[in-house]
């Protein structure tokens, strides 16, 4: 007994071996690599690089380029979140009323959740140049004539719409599944009481779905923050750094203008900014609402 | 939700955005089917009638330039074996620290692998191209060591809950009767979180055949080891001006996982929202 005892526990801490030696040395390593870097004036390829303590930190917050990109981020991502939340969600209490081909509708709508971001932003390269002027011409649109990637005012929005077309499939189908818990009964009496659609809403509907909600919401603010794939492929950042969210700007710092060190103290502050707000978020968020 | 008999505005608005949508979603996939089988020419004079005929010269033309298939085989393999490599290591680990729970090493390994979900992708794009250089790992290789690192912490969250949630006596009854701790994972534990593995298959099969910015990271140098996603961004800059070639290359790369759809979208609704809403 005491043999398998002990052979059970070996069992157990060889499970744990090599995830624990992978995650530590790939990425564990990496990120404590990243902040070190931050402090160096590295270029990327030199075999030598001296530290420079906080050097890249201070010349980071005096440059224009990138507190731009970093308001390009906020603002892409709160497009982002508001349109995926409000979309998804108009679309899941849609679906879940459907009566007729309702499985066959939600298959569709979720399609585009298989598909690659990066081939989803190149087919909509090529419309953005091809169709969707037509379109604007059609309607007598002046904006929507142009290219509108090509149109500083227009190019984030348009990459966001991109972004969205792909990203909603999956809230949509979160918010139906936090929807289709939700008591008949509770409908049926509250219709009784005479309730309105909005109060039915507001204090049946509403309650039910804020763990999905949280959920989401969490979902696609990461999403917002970290997103790179669309901007790159649709605009590289342009025009005129209309477009470059804080990946491209790292991406770009580091391989292409060879600041290297700079490029990874932009990343460290990214991370703070993620940090502090998944951990408000999750304070905030953690009461309130039905559980599941 | 339940529709009164007033409630006509309201269903009209709803079957309107979902027409929408739907135009929304299958219009430019329509596009992209109609346009792969056109010459250039064709496309320019109409680019939204139907082909004129069954033309697979642009298939043709794909299928024959063997790096298509070199491609292919790269995002085949990358994707079968780091998905293999994480459907090893996953389960087995998150039991290890289900069932250890109380025990100091077991929870820290646990909160050491969760610390992953504050990290950005970001913080680690850059030095993990430097570590993957020093070691001479810009490889397939190295790419699939590093899916393999990057896909724990989620997998981990996921897996440790559930089998948290599982019934320990079925697992003791089975340790009663003789079966060591690997026996019992093996023949009791793998079968019970069947559900669990189907999540994690699904989520980081797409996650990984559809990847680009690790890719970008460290297979861009050399041709021969790119993935599709890769081929595809770099079609653009190399042959922008043959663009139904173009549409003929993203739809070979959508289809696989479109047929792959076609076959389980339930389950695979299913595994995603579950992978979600615990995740």
């Amino acid at each position: 007994m005491v043999k398998r005892k002990i052979s059970g526990k070996i069992y157990y801490f060889g499970f744990t071996v090599i995830p624990v030696l992978l995650y530590t040395f790939f990425y564990v390593y990496s990120v404590i690599n990243g902040v070190r870097y931050s402090f160096t004036d590295w270029d990327g390829i030199s075999m030598t690089f001296e530290f420079i303590g906080l050097k890249n930190y201070r010349s980071l917050l005096q440059n224009p380029n990138f507190w731009g990109s970093l308001k390009t981020t906020v603002f892409y991502s709160i497009l982002l979140v508001a349109g995926v939340v409000i979309l998804a969600l108009l679309l899941a209490i849609s679906l879940n009323s459907l009566k007729r081909f309702r499985t066959l509708i939600k298959s569709v709508f979720f399609v585009p959740a298989m598909i690659g971001g990066i081939t989803i932003a190149l087919i909509w390269d090529q419309l953005f140049y091809r169709v969707v002027p037509l379109v604007g011409q059609a309607l007598g649109i002046g904006w929507l004539s142009q290219s509108v990637l090509m149109t500083g005012t227009t190019a984030l929005p348009a990459v966001v719409f991109v972004h969205i077309w792909q990203a909603v499939a999956l809230p949509t189908v979160i918010f139906i599944a936090g929807l289709q818990q939700i008591p008949d009964e509770q409908y049926e009496s509250a219709k009784i009481d005479g309730a309105t659609m909005f109060q039915r809403f507001r204090y049946i509907t509403f309650p039910y779905l804020v763990p999905t909600l949280t959920v989401n919401l969490v979902l696609m603010v990461k999403q917002g923050f970290t997103s790179f794939d669309f901007a790159f492929a649709l605009t590289g950042g342009g025009p005129v750094r209309a477009t470059e969210v804080i990946g491209i700007l790292i991406y770009n710092d580091a391989f292409k203008n060879m600041r290297f060190g700079m490029a990874n103290a932009e990343a460290c502050i990214l991370f703070v900014v993620v940090a502090a707000f998944s951990l408000t978020q999750l304070k905030l968020t953690s009461k309130g609402g039905v559980r599941e | 939700m339940k529709i009164k008999k007033e409630g006509i505005g309201w269903r009209i608005a709803r079957d309107l955005l979902l027409l929408c949508g739907l135009v929304l979603i299958l219009f430019p996939l329509f596009l992209v089917l109609i346009n792969s089988f056109k010459s250039l020419e064709e496309a320019g004079r109409n680019f939204f009638a139907l082909p004129s005929s069954f033309r697979l010269d642009n298939f043709r033309e794909l299928f024959e330039n063997n790096n298509y298939w070199v491609f292919v085989k790269n995002s085949l393999i990358i994707s079968g074996v780091s998905v293999a490599l994480i459907l090893l290591l996953v389960p087995s680990v998150s039991y290890s620290i289900a069932r250890n729970y109380t025990k100091k090493y077991y929870k820290g390994i646990y909160f050491y692998l969760l610390m992953g979900l504050f990290i950005p992708s970001q913080v680690i794009m850059l030095p993990v191209t430097k570590l993957m250089t020093n070691l001479n790992l810009l490889n397939r290789q190295g790419l699939i060591l590093l899916y393999a690192a990057f896909s724990l912490t989620q997998g981990v969250f996921l897996f440790v809950n559930y089998i948290r949630g599982l019934p320990f006596e079925i697992e003791e009854s089975a340790y009663m009767d003789g079966c060591s701790v690997f026996q019992t994972y093996t023949r009791i534990v793998l079968p019970l979180v069947k559900p669990m593995i189907a999540t994690l298959l699904i989520m980081d099969l797409l996650w990984i055949w559809n990847d680009f910015m690790l890719p970008l990271l460290i297979l861009n140098r050399s041709q021969e080891i790119w993935t599709l996603p890769l081929f595809q961004y770099n079609f653009k800059t190399e042959y922008s001006f043959d663009y139904t070639m173009a549409f003929t290359a993203y739809l070979m790369s959508m289809l696989p996982m479109l047929i792959v759809y076609c076959l389980g979208q339930k389950h695979i609704i299913k595994g995603l929202t579950a992978g979600s809403v615990k995740g």
